[in-house]
């Protein structure tokens, strides 16, 4: 086999584990949006926090045990602000959410640098998911091809979530139509609640399962971070499938753009974003503004 | 009943004339640290009130006002090191003018959207903007950024040339140039132009039932807003001799100017420059004790987004009202 196949197939497989792992914080993001019509820009300072719990948890106990523990930490911090500081600015339109949300975000940036210090912490994928797997010709790390399968089963769950319990009906009604939701009696604002720590916990999960793929460092949130607003603006703001669409396709033009154009691989996301956005405004398969 | 009494017109200057002594006064009392930190606080205070352009006026939040203002500290950086013979007004000018060109290139893009997506689509170009001006090192040196490039004497020909590297000379220099600024902008918002900015915040749809071409006008703002950016940008680059794209394009630049909107109260036009003020304090005082600086701010910015909406300016008017009104305005 020709080694340019070799290298296409190789970034192929590495920009689909990233682009799904973005898919995990950006969906958070965006039907937190799509419901709730608040833009969590702490979203991703969130996520980076859990990896960095995810990093300590793991030394403590183990990996596991952290991927367990770590997202619901998360979960529950997001219920938290969700509760006690952003139902209480609602009311006030966008501008006020999205500086309270960068205020919180700046808050978790120096509170994880005071902890854990600005170096950029290693750890390494549990036993079982280290070393290569062969596929033919191809040797590939076995924990990429993990992330690529945790993110398929995470977006499996979400779908029967979402489609197939009392919860889910529940959360797309309200979507549609909050006040008649809360009219036939239920409690919508508790509904919100749990919706925004369930996006955080998918945030955690990302982050946690992020820790053992790049490293942990206080950059992360930037990273990934603006690449999953990008994905939420890039796909329509609200729109799972298209976050889902822009998520491959961020991470393609990523890997593929790093290994054939490294001096512009980081123009590249923010260029189609304003290609895209230029042409249509929505985003790709985004209904309104 | 009380009949007002009016007091002579010359007492309205009483006032301006205070302000203006202690500026003038103020470097030759407080020495060059001091003078240092004052020209900083200016610098600062023009930015935040070019952005509370768009957020109190136009109501558009842009989370990357740091494109305007580190286009236009790149501009005169890059003017003065590869122009001989650059003089000072023109390099401060160009500044001004890449900053508002950058503002007109992008308002075709800013005018597609609004609310969110407007955040987001300028906090992205912001980000377009930093990552452009660390890759194209052939124009911009990457990340060892733009220094040591000559500032010119103040200097008209035949009459006199002030060399403006002293603190001293350099502040007059500053607060005459921001002055101009704050007090340009202070006039446009009492201006017809600035009511229709007032009217397309808070109804746009009856603003383009009245006839005004609602896309112009907002790509006009943003070219304002964009060309006092770039002068408070330009003055930084000039002030600190020095410009990186840390130092001018990263996102705490954009950040900066939004704490100070709502520190110092969103909505007003003294707003801004109180809250310039307010952080430039909280930053000399803060960092004497703490190197978490960024997390004291951030603790700042929640506190005043949850309750105190009004901020400083709101605080001053309510104890203002409490305490001088006698009669309660209800």
């Amino acid at each position: 086999m020709d080694p340019m196949t070799f290298i296409c197939v190789t970034q192929f497989v590495h920009g689909l584990a990233y682009g799904l792992l973005l898919f995990l914080v950006a969906a958070g993001l965006s039907m937190i949006f799509g419901m709730m019509d608040i833009l969590n820009l702490a979203h991703a300072y969130i996520f980076m926090l859990a990896a960095y719990l995810g990093y300590t948890m793991t030394g403590l106990l183990n990996f596991w045990a952290a991927l367990l523990l770590a997202p619901i930490g998360v979960a529950l911090l997001g219920m938290l602000i969700e509760r006690f500081m952003l139902r209480k600015i609602h009311p006030l339109g966008h501008i006020p959410e999205l500086v309270l949300t960068i205020g919180i975000g700046l808050i978790l940036l120096e509170f994880v640098k005071w902890i854990w210090g600005t170096q950029s912490l290693m750890l390494q994928p549990p036993e079982i998911l280290s070393g290569l797997l062969s596929i033919g010709v191809f040797r590939y790390p076995v924990y990429r091809v993990f992330i690529i399968g945790f993110s398929i089963a995470v977006m499996i769950l979400m779908g029967l979530l979402f489609y197939k319990t009392r919860f889910g009906t529940i959360v797309r009604a309200a979507t549609a139509d909050a006040g008649m939701v809360g009219a036939l009696g239920i409690n919508v604002p508790l509904v919100y609640t749990l919706f925004f720590g369930f996006g955080t916990w998918l945030a955690g999960l990302a982050g946690v399962v992020v820790a053992p793929f790049l490293s942990v460092f206080p950059g992360l949130a930037d990273q990934i971070g603006f690449d999953a607003f990008v994905v939420v603006v890039l796909g329509g703001l609200g729109s799972m499938s298209g976050a889902f669409i822009a998520a491959i396709l961020i991470g393609l033009l990523n890997s593929f753009g790093i290994q054939f154009l490294p001096t512009l691989a980081p123009l590249l996301t923010f260029g189609l974003m304003a290609v895209v956005l230029s042409i249509k405004p929505t985003g790709l398969l985004g209904e309104r503004q | 009943m009380i009949a007002r009494i009016t007091p002579p017109a010359w007492t309205r200057w009483v006032l301006p004339g205070i302000a203006a002594a202690i500026l003038l006064g103020y470097p030759l009392v407080f020495g060059t640290v001091y003078t240092n930190i004052f020209i900083h606080f200016a610098i600062f205070a023009v930015f935040a009130a070019s952005l509370n352009m768009l957020v109190s006026y136009t109501g558009l939040l842009s989370f990357g006002h740091a494109l305007f203002f580190g286009g236009g500290a790149y501009a005169t950086a890059l003017a003065l090191e590869n122009i001989p013979g650059m003089g000072l007004f023109p390099a401060i000018f160009t500044g001004g003018l890449a900053g508002a060109a950058f503002a007109l290139i992008v308002s075709p893009l800013l005018n597609r959207v609004r609310d969110t997506a407007f955040a987001l689509l300028t906090l992205a170009l912001g980000q377009l903007a930093y990552m452009a001006c660390i890759k194209l090192r052939d124009i911009t040196h990457g990340e060892d950024g733009v220094g040591g490039f000559p500032i010119p004497d103040l200097s008209i020909p035949g009459v006199v040339s002030v060399s403006m590297v002293p603190a001293q000379n350099f502040y007059y220099l500053a607060i005459v140039i921001l002055g101009i600024c704050l007090l340009l902008m202070w006039f446009l918002t009492k201006t017809p132009f600035g009511s229709i900015m007032i009217g397309i915040r808070d109804n746009p749809q009856r603003v383009d039932f009245l006839g005004f071409n609602i896309p112009l006008t907002k790509c006009l703002i943003f070219t304002l807003s964009g060309f006092f950016a770039g002068i408070a940008g330009s003055v930084y680059a000039l002030f600190n001799n020095l410009v990186t794209p840390d130092g001018v394009f990263h996102i705490m630049t954009s950040f900066t100017p939004i704490m100070m909107v709502y520190v110092g109260g969103i909505g007003t036009f003294a707003g801004p420059i109180a809250g310039s003020g307010l952080m430039t304090i909280i930053e000399e005082i803060a960092t004497r004790y703490t190197t978490q600086l960024v997390l004291f701010n951030g603790i700042l910015l929640v506190l005043v987004v949850m309750f105190f909406r009004t901020g400083f300016v709101g605080l001053y008017l309510l104890l203002k009202q409490k305490l001088f009104e006698k009669e309660s305005s209800r």
